[in-house]
């Protein structure tokens, strides 16, 4: 095990680990805003990718108005499904599961969909920046890998700012932890989750942009990014998206500790046997706060 | 109202028992679908109606099933009966073993835990191809037979299926109308208070866990004897999401609802490949139909509609 | 430990959370098929002294008996059997079952037959069943709930549900029943309903350990003990008690 193959395969974990992080954060933050475990997350990411690649492909537009669409289709996506669906569902007082299948749902409906009109092909977009490769302790570093890591650090922190210190983050925090006393001291709950799910979905989207330069995006790929999201997300609190970018880059890292160490056959058995370990050791999540709904 | 839900449920036996030999071979095809799929959802719907435990991990326990009778049959030349045993064997000493420690967690955290289960599993059958056969699986599983009677037509096996799903529901009516389903579901709806009154959720959570896996297990090897094969492909994460379908879509807190709920899994994809490759978005779409307006699933809903029509014919 | 006289034995116990001492010497005791009372004001210890009695915390000091034994060893599970039983500040009711069901469900520990029993329908297991059945039936009539005995649990109204509780405690044969603010969100109708049936059951030969805000209620109790962060300051009966002047000083305003 030389050092050049080691660091490489700890780029491809970070890497990873941030997509992972960013998916688990969109998670994260539509559980804080709304109590829904959303199982289609995932899917915003698909759908994000596929308009910037049906904009930039198909039809010629710049890069970075590209990019700006498909991050906005994941917003108004998100909050199509919580005009179309959870508002009806909150009126009726449907049971606590019913929001995790519907999720279920949509995401099985989206990834078919995708399968329908886009076929089975996947599609690569190009990196951001220019083509430069840059070697960082024997390992090859494309220039869109710093990007990525940048963006993710950036959307993190400022997810973190935006909760703590905006207006708008502040009351969709107070409409979902309290939506009665939210709504008597004259905060909107219904428009707070709508919010809630347009900034979920934005962040989905967003990790799919990031991540479809690396590894192409295709209709199957949806269910593989919401499973190892919610795992991040999951290690992290489930309410907390600083934990679920923890979370996240922690899976990153130890999947590829286990292809590099074991084999990359077992990368999946040995990430979720350590997930299901942490979640037995540690109920409360590496940042100690999950499922605290007060009292 | 009890007579007439008794009734109700001697004319469905009988018309499962009288109409099938008319039925086109195809349809009598999925009724044994479902009738599988009503044995493995029973055990979902045991732990998500009674116990409020959402399960995603049925498959492991229905591929194990489906494999250890076909390892059996095929290499070892084992009698049918064996592979059953087997299976629920190892299913159920699997469900222990995995069971204890992660059914102390709850809500989503369990579900992921059972979710992941089912991906190691999947990962280990793909892998290890020396016992699963990996993707090419297991072939030439030989046809079930009842005292020297072959069960090789649908119709036949339908039968046997019919029965075993008879019987699993009457063992599931008696566990819910025992002193262990009010505990069940006592600690399902208030664990303190349950706990309170001497019942112990972590010990009996683990032995439905173990019944469900049994019964998963039990729909598996059927499967593998009906289909005559056991592969990898099969056994993915999209058939575990089914089958905790099945007790949402029915309805979790009834038996019957089951039965619904597999009969909808099994006939409904079917239905829609008629409109060509638009049907898996077509499934998708029915099921956030269902999920939106019959919150209560389907059998939920309809019995919504009996409440209402008596109701409405009332003076 | 003079073990016997007593159902309930508290000497010394002490426990903290996170450095914060809730708990700190508490002493007191409750003879068998009396009403013992306990007061204090808000944050003085009183549930965290009902978790640590009814096995949902072990406590860090001191010695809890129960008709002569320590249980700090024993599982909540253990001591609801053993007839140490106890109801919760707000009412934890089995809300998707019936009244009729969460009475049933207060018998569970009565009987013995297991899950693969059950499962096959033996004969004792449904011998069980019809044992619960009756009894429950007797206990929800003894409380005035037949009326109400295929109603959700649900739909109960917060008083319904307290008596509801407390009739499900009460058909597992509790030696030392444990009561939780149990006239919190009752009117004075009920709380005067309330007040008979804890007189009715301590005849019956239950001793009763009470925790409540109100005073009036409060009378009903042999003797009384003030908790005040995590000791007891005054015991006695509810007169003297209302006359010690730490006590006037720590309730003021209150």
């Amino acid at each position: 095990m030389n050092v050049g193959l080691l660091a490489q395969s700890l780029l491809a974990g970070i890497t990873n680990g941030l997509t992972y992080a960013l998916i688990g954060i969109g998670l994260a933050a539509i559980f804080k805003g709304s109590r829904v475990p959303n199982a289609m997350q995932g899917e915003f990411s698909v759908v994000g990718a596929i308009v910037v690649v049906l904009l930039l492909t198909g039809n010629g537009w710049p890069y970075w108005l590209a990019i700006l669409c498909g991050g906005l289709s994941g917003a108004v996506l998100g909050a199509f499904i919580e005009i179309a669906f959870i508002r009806y569902m909150i009126r009726n007082a449907a049971p606590e599961d019913s929001y995790l299948l519907l999720t279920i749902g949509i995401g099985l409906s989206i990834s078919a969909a995708v399968l329908y009109f886009f076929g089975r092909e996947s599609h690569l977009l190009p990196g951001f920046g220019s083509d430069n490769i840059y070697i960082i302790l024997d390992a090859v570093v494309r220039e869109h890998v710093i990007w990525l890591i940048a963006i993710s650090i950036l959307l993190t922190v400022g997810l973190r700012q935006f909760y703590r210190g905006t207006s708008v983050g502040l009351r969709m925090m107070a409409a979902s932890i309290d939506p009665v006393g939210a709504t008597s001291i004259g905060i909107d709950v219904a428009l707070m989750r709508t919010f809630t799910f347009m900034l979920g979905g934005a962040l989905g989207a967003a990790a799919g942009i990031l991540i479809t330069p690396i590894i192409p995006v295709d209709y199957m790929i949806g269910l593989q990014l919401t499973l190892k999201g919610f795992a991040a997300a999951i290690l992290g609190g489930l309410t907390n998206p600083l934990g679920a970018a923890i979370g996240g880059l922690a899976l990153g890292i130890i999947e590829a500790m286990a292809i590099v160490g074991v084999s990359s056959s077992y990368k999946d058995v040995i990430t979720f046997s350590l997930l299901i370990l942490i979640m037995i050791a540690m109920p409360q999540g590496l940042l100690g706060r999950a499922g605290r709904t007060g009292g | 109202m009890k007579t007439a839900r008794f009734l109700l449920i001697v004319v469905a036996f009988a018309l499962c028992v009288a109409l099938p030999p008319y039925l086109p071979r195809h349809l009598v095809d999925l009724l044994v679908f479902a009738g599988i799929y009503t044995i493995a959802g029973l055990g979902v719907g045991l732990l998500l109606g009674q116990c409020g435990i959402a399960n995603l991990g049925q498959i492991v326990f229905y591929a194990i099933g489906a494999y250890a009778t076909a390892y059996l049959t095929v290499y070892v030349h084992a009698p049918a009966a064996v592979g059953f045993v087997v299976g629920i064997a190892i299913s159920a000493a699997l469900a222990l073993a995995i069971g204890w420690p992660i059914l102390r967690l709850s809500g989503y955290f369990l579900a992921l835990a059972t979710l992941a289960m089912g991906i190691i599993a999947n990962a280990l059958f793909f892998e290890w191809d020396w016992l699963t056969g990996g993707t090419l699986g297991i072939g030439g599983i030989p046809k079930l037979q009842i005292f020297g009677f072959v069960l090789d037509t649908p119709l036949r096996f339908y039968y046997l299926v019919l029965g075993v799903v008879a019987i699993c529901m009457l063992l599931a009516q008696n566990l819910i109308r025992s002193r262990t389903g009010l505990a069940l579901r006592a600690m399902r709806d208030s664990q303190d208070a349950a706990i309170s009154l001497a019942v112990n959720p972590r010990w009996l959570r683990t032995r439905v866990f173990i019944l469900s896996a049994v019964l998963g297990s039990v729909a598996g090897s059927l499967f593998a004897h009906y289909g005559g094969f056991a592969n990898v492909q099969s056994f993915g994460i999209e058939k575990s999401i089914n089958f905790l379908l099945i007790p949402v879509l029915g309805g979790a807190a009834s038996l019957i609802g089951v039965v619904v709920g597999a009969l909808f899994i099994a006939f409904v994809p079917e239905l829609l490949s008629q409109f060509g490759s638009v049907h898996q978005m077509l499934f998708g779409v029915a099921l956030v139909g269902v999920v939106v307006l019959m919150p209560a699933g389907l059998t939920g809903a309809l019995a919504g509609i009996w409440r209402r029509s008596v109701d409405g014919a009332k003076p | 430990m003079s073990g016997h006289a007593e159902i309930l034995g508290v000497q010394g116990v002490g426990h903290s959370f996170g450095g914060f001492s809730v708990l700190k010497n508490v002493n007191f005791t409750v003879p068998h098929g009396s009403i013992v009372g306990l007061i204090g004001p808000n944050g003085s210890g009183k549930t965290t002294l009902f978790n640590v009695i009814s096995g949902y915390i072990r406590h860090q000091h001191g010695l809890v008996a129960y008709d002569g034994e320590d249980v700090r060893a024993e599982s909540i599970q253990a001591r609801s059997i053993a007839g140490l039983v106890r109801t919760f500040q707000t009412p934890k009711v089995f809300e998707q079952m019936t009244v009729l069901e969460n009475i049933m469900a207060g018998a569970y520990k009565l009987t013995r037959s297991g899950v693969i029993e059950d499962l096959i329908s033996l004969p004792r297991s449904r011998a069980d069943m019809r044992r619960i059945t009756e009894l429950a039936e007797e206990v929800c009539a003894k409380f005035g709930m037949e009326k109400l005995r295929h109603d959700l649990a649900l739909r109960l109204p917060a008083g319904q549900r307290r008596i509801l509780e407390i009739a499900r405690a009460v058909i597992g044969r509790p030696r030392l029943l444990m009561l939780d603010e149990p006239s919190s969100g009752l009117n004075t109708n009920e709380i005067a309903s309330l007040r008979r049936w804890i007189e009715q059951l301590r005849a019956e030969g239950i001793a009763i350990l009470l925790v409540s805000h109100d005073m009036e209620l409060m009378t009903v109790a042999d003797r009384v003990h003030v908790l005040y962060f995590g000791e007891i300051i005054a015991s006695g009966g509810m007169d003297e008690i209302q006359k010690n002047a730490q006590v006037r000083e720590v309730y003021l305003g209150a």
